[in-house]
């Protein structure tokens, strides 16, 4: 009742221009619940995700060996270097889902459940340790395949036999990657279990957690070495493989070095949302210091001081800041919850609970409060600095606005265009710092936009550069390998089978020149002449016949030794033996790992496992691949072939099916990006919106006067609209100038976090056309509305405007 | 003075014609009554009033005597409470705001006390900007016109010249330019000399009365009686009644 | 009481007396036709009490020479003093503070805040000030509202009222901090004759209550009830004598028209 007269004016400015003080308040809100939304999704993530993780006690390192019994772990474990060491059991298997369809299974034993420390997992229903002929399933494989306690469980291991388990509990490990991602089950049985199941108890894996929990990578690795130099191989044991477990330091969450990638680029985005929400507020609030300058001048008149006038616009700014606020804290929360749930269903982590830390509570407010404030001041200081006469006597069109410099003249060149149209053309030009911030908003809104879409162009590119390794209808692998022309026999006894082509791998490690040695790096051996791979060569040449001792790496062995060349030695370990090979030839990257290719006999001599394969690859129409639903039977043929002929059990894949694998991952992260390119090109549309209902109420005189001489409605909407796609065309060239530079920066960001590499960049001109669609109906969208209360104005209301 | 642009054009620019026997311009009983909170205000109390083709008329009056209320019900800016309203053969108090955009462009020309120039147009694009609107003539034939007219109110030097590089008296010339790029047979100017010197609105008076002399009919609010006193006819309000 | 423009040496040393002096005042505005003066050497003094009307044509400097006195606008020489201020050395703050404590300023289009209702309109120059405490300015702004004929219009906002109602609300928020002077410009322009004439008692009303006003008009019937009358052509004062209205004549008429306004609202 009794309110202070200026907290009655702020308050009474923003009621009574509800559609100008919304649109303030939703941009701002917008920008501000991204951030918060982004922010406190990273911080829930590290909260829980990452400390979840943590809590497992995750392994720094896996060894690979041959069978060895549990007192291995402890003579490991008894090292000083050693903080724990762990045996494991993994076999892998097949199960079948409730159609009948079969599934990849890997089924871990631990010598005892309830005393394993490493790697633990949580129970979440059931007793405890698996019984035996009982099973634990990991809960991501279990929901998705509707598995329930109590329910039997069918694994048939790779000799083709099928046993009956029941399910003991449903657990949640962490360590592992969820079903949702590789689509393999996880469970977990009792050494008895597998010796019930025909299979010897011994122990094939050592995790083991180093002394120094600061150890990098390469420390881990050499701790690995030391147990395998002073304590395995001395045993007898040998080891096929070392792999360091977590990146970017041992003992992290597997995916952790990806989703830190990820969540970053999404911070910068927020946070370019939110500078340029503020920027459109600013844009807003000089328009309404513009239209008060009368205003002002009169409370100067009757008494007022230049702060006086200034703290009153700083209020009200704050005010629409502080309700802006309001609305971004829960719609933040809200966008992090849902964040959280995607994020937590993908990859398999618990939310413990969802709120709103203070720090990222402080960081909405100063955002949403302090800089809206900071970025308003100067509008406000030069509106209050003008003198009182400027600001009562304003009369007439134009005035008021500073003198048209150098741009309108040039502009004013232009003659080839109706004065319709060039009324529409310049009135863009008016206000320039206005157009400057809505340019600017819709131009990084578009150059995110087409960024997103160059990443997808990219990762679609190294899909497709993927394909050039995988150019077979079907694969199939062979665990323990088969005799390469039994393999390629029976693959050929499919009637659709042209090609059949029996591979032989092998993982071995390259020895530095230090001594040290790599991650496990995989050789493959090939016909030389296969028709299942097309490689695309970055250097040199690929392989031919009478190579000896030489061979084609991939670029992600590069990356592992970066100053390798063509013409190059490697030294390798393979089988135990170390060898030098020559690098004839340089394969672009194809998310496989670092590869050595080499002729099949060459990698057969050196492993010792002559006329052995490990895979065989089908093709039906040499030089073509079939359809998906073709592949799909292909595969299914070769699964049953080779299970008659007592070959593999293993499931067959198809090129089809690996795409639709790799596409699905990166397309939960294509959508998030399109998510906040999508809220700043809404926050580009409101700024456009805004600014266009700020050109109109501005110009309502003008208005006016082209009724005056004649404008029909049709003419009034086009002048409105005209100039909101000019200007909404205008950002569209500054962001095509710039969508090269900031599409390939964020292609970068994705797949060098997704794949660990820097990707060949592919500009996607469809982008381009697809954001100037876009664009263009933001534009009339948003002129739209001020173009309706244009028309609406009649004469008068606007010649008698005073 | 080139007087052939002011005659009739060859084409037929009218959809109302009006046949040249009666009046032009014809109120009946106009009532104009404003509402506000703190109650009614009659603006115009049944204002009878007749305009021959060719007429120069001043209508004169204090401030609130109802001038520019009658002013705006003749260019149909403003709606009269009750009454005719018949302009150049069209029932002006009927015609929707779309119509009378049409009708205004085609039949009036209106002459701002403050110029109302576009300020992001050139004075050539300001003239041209009615025809344009109203679809007349070709293109070409519509900057041919615009030249013209400029020239004929003696600004041609100025024609891509922005208004704000012109004196309040260019500016206000080439409002009268810009009234006259439809050949409309009306001009209203509301004050026109009001915002101008005493030297310049001596020009532009005489640029008005020439065009009265040239088969425009001019109505010119004003309240400078002198200038009033020049014109062919008086029209004197007071309180919303015609006086003399 | 009265000076005579023409002999500046006079009024330099009679600023005693004087409420408001301008000496060799100069003025002139850059336009894009040239230099146009709006005042040439302006010198004139005003006395407390005195009812002074500024006629002139438009375009004859009568609003430049208010805006100089009320320190809206500056001049290019010459000296403003207005009771005992030098108004011309103030800065903007200085101005603002002493305008909102010595002067009333009266608009010719109101110019009240739209947002707000009569009362606050009226309680912003004391809040801006900082005079009397917060009660106190409502209490205050009641009674100017009510002094004006509007105390049943309090919380109505300037687009509910008629035009003469709103500027009797200018003329109370004028009035707010009561200052000795009153200024308007074209207080009238913008009313028919009958809200002009209320208009125009209220004015005398407060002469009579001991305001120094200084109207700006090119109306006769304000010059008509002015204790003086100065005349302005092409920026100079061409005469600035006096006219002997008995300004007490219509005080009893403006009671009527109050009663009446009020009578209208019941």
């Amino acid at each position: 009742m009794s309110l202070n007269a200026r907290l009655s004016k702020i308050l009474r400015d923003i009621w009574d221009n509800k559609p100008r003080s919304l649109l303030v308040i939703f941009t701002l809100a917008i920008g501000v619940a991204a951030v918060g939304m982004i922010f406190n999704t990273v911080r829930m993530m590290k909260r829980d995700m990452f400390g979840q993780y943590a809590a497992r006690n995750p392994a720094h390192l896996a060894l690979y060996i041959s069978p060895f019994p549990e007192k291995l772990a402890q003579d490991v474990e008894a090292m000083r270097e050693v903080a724990e060491a762990e045996a494991l059991r993994s076999v892998s298997a097949f199960t079948y889902d409730g159609k009948g369809a079969r599934k990849d299974l890997n089924l871990l034993a631990s010598p005892d459940f309830d005393e394993a420390n490493i790697n633990r997992f949580v129970i979440e229903q059931g007793a405890g340790a698996p019984s035996l002929r009982g099973i634990l399933i990991e809960r991501n494989a279990a929901h998705r395949l509707n598995l329930h306690l109590g329910d039997p469980f069918i694994v048939e291991m790779e000799n083709g036999k099928r046993y009956t388990l029941t399910i003991d509990g449903i657990v949640h490990d962490m360590t592992i990657q969820p079903y949702s991602i590789t689509a393999e089950v996880q469970g977990y049985v009792a050494m008895t279990t597998l010796e019930w199941m025909g299979e010897q108890p011994f122990y094939n894996q050592l995790l083991l957690i180093v002394a120094d929990a600061h150890q990098d990578a390469t420390g881990v690795l050499q701790v690995g070495a030391q147990a395998r130099d002073r304590i395995i191989e001395p045993g007898g044991y040998h080891v096929g493989a070392m792999q360091v477990r977590g990146e970017p330091d041992p003992g992290d969450f597997w995916a952790r070095k990806q989703i830190d990638g990820v969540l970053l680029v999404l911070q910068v985005m927020s946070v370019l949302g939110v500078l340029l929400s503020i920027g459109l507020v600013v844009n807003t609030i000089s328009a309404v210091l513009m239209q008060q300058t009368r205003q002002i001048g009169i409370m100067r008149s009757v008494g007022a001081t230049r702060r006086q006038i200034a703290q009153m616009y700083l209020a009200y700014v704050l005010a629409l800041s502080m309700l802006g606020l309001l609305v971004a804290l829960p719609l933040g929360l809200a966008g992090a919850a849902g964040l959280m749930a995607i994020a937590a269903d993908f990859l398999n982590f618990n939310i413990s609970k969802v709120n709103l830390p203070v720090d990222v509570f402080l960081l909405q407010a100063g955002l949403g409060l302090a800089m809206p404030l900071v970025a308003a001041l100067f509008p406000v200081l030069r509106s209050s600095r003008l003198s009182v006469y400027d600001a009562i006597y304003q009369n007439g069109l134009g005035s008021g606005e500073p003198q048209k410099g150098w741009l309108l003249r040039q502009l004013a060149r232009i003659r080839a265009i109706a004065p319709p149209i060039s009324l529409s053309l310049r009135n863009t030009f008016r206000n320039k710092s206005r157009l400057g911030f809505t340019l600017a908003t819709l131009t990084i809104a578009g150059a995110m936009f087409m960024a997103v879409f160059s990443s997808y162009a990219t990762i679609r590119r190294q899909i497709d550069e993927l394909g050039r390794y995988i150019a077979f209808d079907a694969s199939i692998s062979i665990p323990g390998g088969a005799n390469k022309y039994t393999v390629e026999r029976e693959a050929l006894r499919i009637p659709d089978v042209k090609v059949a082509e029996g591979w032989a791998s092998a993982n071995g490690v390259i020895v530095y020149a230090d001594g040290r040695e790599s991650d496990r790096i995989e050789f493959v051996g090939l016909p030389l002449h296969s028709q299942t791979i097309q490689p695309r060569l970055v250097q040199g040449r690929w392989l031919q016949v009478g190579d000896n001792g030489k061979v084609v790496v991939n670029e992600d062995l590069l990356a592992k030794v970066p100053h390798l060349r063509v013409g190059d030695s490697v030294e390798v370990k393979i089988n135990g033996q170390k060898r030098t090979l020559e690098v004839v030839g340089v394969v672009s990257k194809h998310m496989s790992g670092a590869r050595i290719y080499m002729d099949y006999d060459q990698l057969t001599r050196l492993t010792g496992r002559r006329n052995q394969v490990d895979s065989v690859r089908v093709l039906a129409t040499p030089g073509a691949f079939s359809q998906p639903a073709e592949q799909s039977l292909i595969g299914k043929k070769l699964e049953k072939r080779f299970e008659n002929a007592q070959l593999s059990q293993s499931s067959s894949r198809t090129r089809h099916e690996i795409f639709d694998a790799m596409a699905k991952a990166f397309n939960i992260l294509l959508i998030i990006l399109l998510l906040v390119a999508g809220i700043l090109a809404a926050i580009g549309g409101l700024g456009l919106t805004g600014a266009m209902g700020l050109n109109i109420l501005e110009r309502t005189r003008e208005i006016g006067v082209l009724r005056a001489v004649g404008a029909s409605h049709r003419s009034v909407r086009q002048v409105v609209v005209v100039e909101g796609t000019a200007v909404a065309l205008l950002s569209w060239v500054f962001s095509a100038l710039i969508s090269y530079p900031v599409g390939r920066l964020l292609s970068e960001a994705v797949v060098s976090v997704a794949f660990d590499t820097r990707p060949t960049f592919q500009y996607s001109f469809a982008g381009l056309g697809v954001w100037l669609a876009v664009v263009i109906l933001i534009g009339v969208l948003a002129s739209l509305a001020p173009a309706r209360d244009a028309v609406r104005l009649t004469v008068r209301e606007v010649l008698n405007y005073e | 003075m080139n007087e052939a642009i002011l005659k009739p054009q060859s084409v037929s620019i009218r959809s109302i014609a009006t046949p040249q026997n009666s009046p032009l311009i014809e109120l009946h009983q106009v009532y104009k009554i404003y509402e506000s909170g703190a109650g009614k205000f009659t603006a115009l109390k049944g204002i009878d009033l007749t305009i021959e083709h060719g007429e120069f008329a001043a209508i004169v009056g204090k401030s609130g005597s109802g001038k520019t209320t009658l002013i705006n019900v003749l260019a149909g800016i403003d709606r009269p409470t009750s009454g005719e309203v018949i302009v150049a053969g069209a029932p002006v108090h009927r015609l929707d705001e779309g119509e009378l955009a049409a009708w205004r462009g085609a039949s009036l020309g209106i002459v701002f006390q403050f110029f109302q120039l576009l300020p992001t147009l050139t004075v050539l694009e300001n003239v041209r900007l009615p025809m344009d609107f109203c679809n007349l003539f070709t293109p070409a034939e519509r900057d041919q016109r615009a030249r013209a007219l400029l020239e004929l109110v003696g600004i041609a030097e100025y024609a891509d010249y922005l208004p704000s590089q012109l004196s309040g008296g260019q500016q206000q010339s080439a409002a009268i330019a810009r009234a006259l790029a439809n050949d409309p047979q009306i001009i209203l100017t509301d004050e026109p000399t009001g915002n101008l010197d005493s030297r310049t609105a001596e020009q532009v008076f005489s640029l008005l009365q020439s065009l009265a002399d040239n088969g425009k009919t001019v109505l010119m609010v004003t309240h400078d009686d002198e200038l009033a006193a020049r014109a062919k006819r008086v029209i004197a309000l007071k309180d919303g009644e015609i006086v003399a | 009481m009265k000076y005579s423009s023409a002999t500046s040496r006079q009024s330099i040393h009679a600023s005693e007396g004087a409420l408001i002096e301008l000496r060799s005042l100069s003025k002139s505005y850059i336009t894009p036709a040239g230099r146009t003066p709006a005042l040439r050497g302006v010198n004139l003094s005003i006395s407390p009490g005195e009812f002074a009307v500024v006629r002139g044509k438009s375009g004859a400097g009568k609003s430049t020479l208010v805006n100089m006195i009320v320190g809206i606008d500056r001049p290019d020489q010459g000296e403003i003093w207005v009771a005992g201020v030098a108004v011309h050395q103030l800065s903007e703050d200085e101005l603002a503070r002493w305008r909102g404590k010595n002067l009333g300023v009266v608009f010719q289009f109101f110019q009240l805040l739209p947002s707000i209702d009569l009362v606050q309109n009226v309680m912003m120059p004391m809040e801006f000030l900082g005079l009397y405490t917060p009660k106190e300015r409502r209490q205050r702004a009641l009674n100017l509202l009510e002094h004006v004929g509007l105390g049943g219009h309090t919380h109505k906002r300037p687009a509910e009222i008629s035009g003469g109602q709103q500027q009797r609300v200018a003329i109370a928020r004028a009035l707010a901090n009561d200052p000795p002077i009153l200024v308007a410009d074209e207080p009238t322009g913008n009313l028919d004759s009958r809200t002009s004439n209320e208009i125009l008692d209220l004015f005398s009303f407060l002469n009579t209550q001991g305001k120094t006003l200084l109207i700006v008009t090119h109306d006769k019937n304000v010059a008509a009830r002015a204790s003086r009358e100065i005349e302005i052509a092409d920026g100079q004062i061409i005469s600035s004598g006096s006219i002997d209205a008995s300004p007490r004549a219509v005080s009893t008429n403006l009671n009527a028209s109050l009663s009446m306004t009020r009578g209208n609202q019941l």
